[in-house]
């Protein structure tokens, strides 16, 4: 599954998504929104995209990554909007026969995504704020 | 012809607006017609895909310019 969407994403969702029986494996990364950057406090982020566009690229991962390794599933989701300190902006999961495959292909979609995927971030700061790329 | 063109996160912070309407036969013409000062790192897509300037447009085709990503 894809998607970049508003609502709070889900760990369960990610996890369900991939299970497979012939998986041994489960590798999941979530990324949070951390309280700071480059020495300043970092008070929200806003996160938007070019949804359609994004869920594609999310696809060409999923599908390189099981050309690249024996993966079994590949589950990607983005959230947008304004975020808090801590909540999760962005969840893959990615399930394996055994862990190696797992790790690797989790690792390449998260990288992936971050130089591929049409998404922006707006940082804000008690004082100002900044659009972070890379 | 004319094409939309879709701005996104700083690009469309600068220009003010998300959407213009330019007349080109590629996505270089295209791009050249928004007037926008883009740097060297700003991408652009035909509808869903990376191309490159040279990309033939088609009548309803949809241009966006990509700045640098942030997402993760």
């Amino acid at each position: 599954m894809f998607k970049v969407t508003t609502d709070v994403l889900s760990i369960d969702e990610a996890y369900d998504a991939v299970r497979r029986p012939g998986c041994g494996a489960v590798a999941l990364f979530i990324g949070t929104v951390r309280d700071h950057h480059d020495g300043k406090k970092v008070t929200k982020i806003s996160y938007s995209a070019f949804k359609e566009m994004a869920e594609k690229e999310f696809a060409a991962i999923a599908s390189e990554a099981e050309k690249r390794w024996k993966v079994g599933a590949v589950y990607i989701a983005h959230r947008t909007g304004a975020l808090q300190i801590g909540d999760a902006s962005v969840v893959i999961a990615v399930s394996s026969a055994h862990r190696a495959e797992a790790f690797e292909g989790c690792r390449y979609a998260i990288e992936t995504l971050k130089k591929m995927a049409p998404i922006w971030k707006e940082e804000f700061y008690e004082t100002g704020k900044a659009w972070i790329s890379g | 012809m004319k094409v939309a063109v879709q701005l996104f996160g700083p690009l469309a912070e600068q220009a003010g607006k998300t959407r213009l309407e330019v007349e080109g036969a590629t996505v270089g013409e295209v791009v050249a017609a928004t007037g926008l000062k883009l740097g060297p790192s700003v991408r652009f897509a035909l509808n869903t895909d990376y191309v490159g300037p040279e990309a033939p447009i088609k009548e309803g085709d949809v241009v966006s310019l990509i700045p640098p990503v942030g997402g993760g």
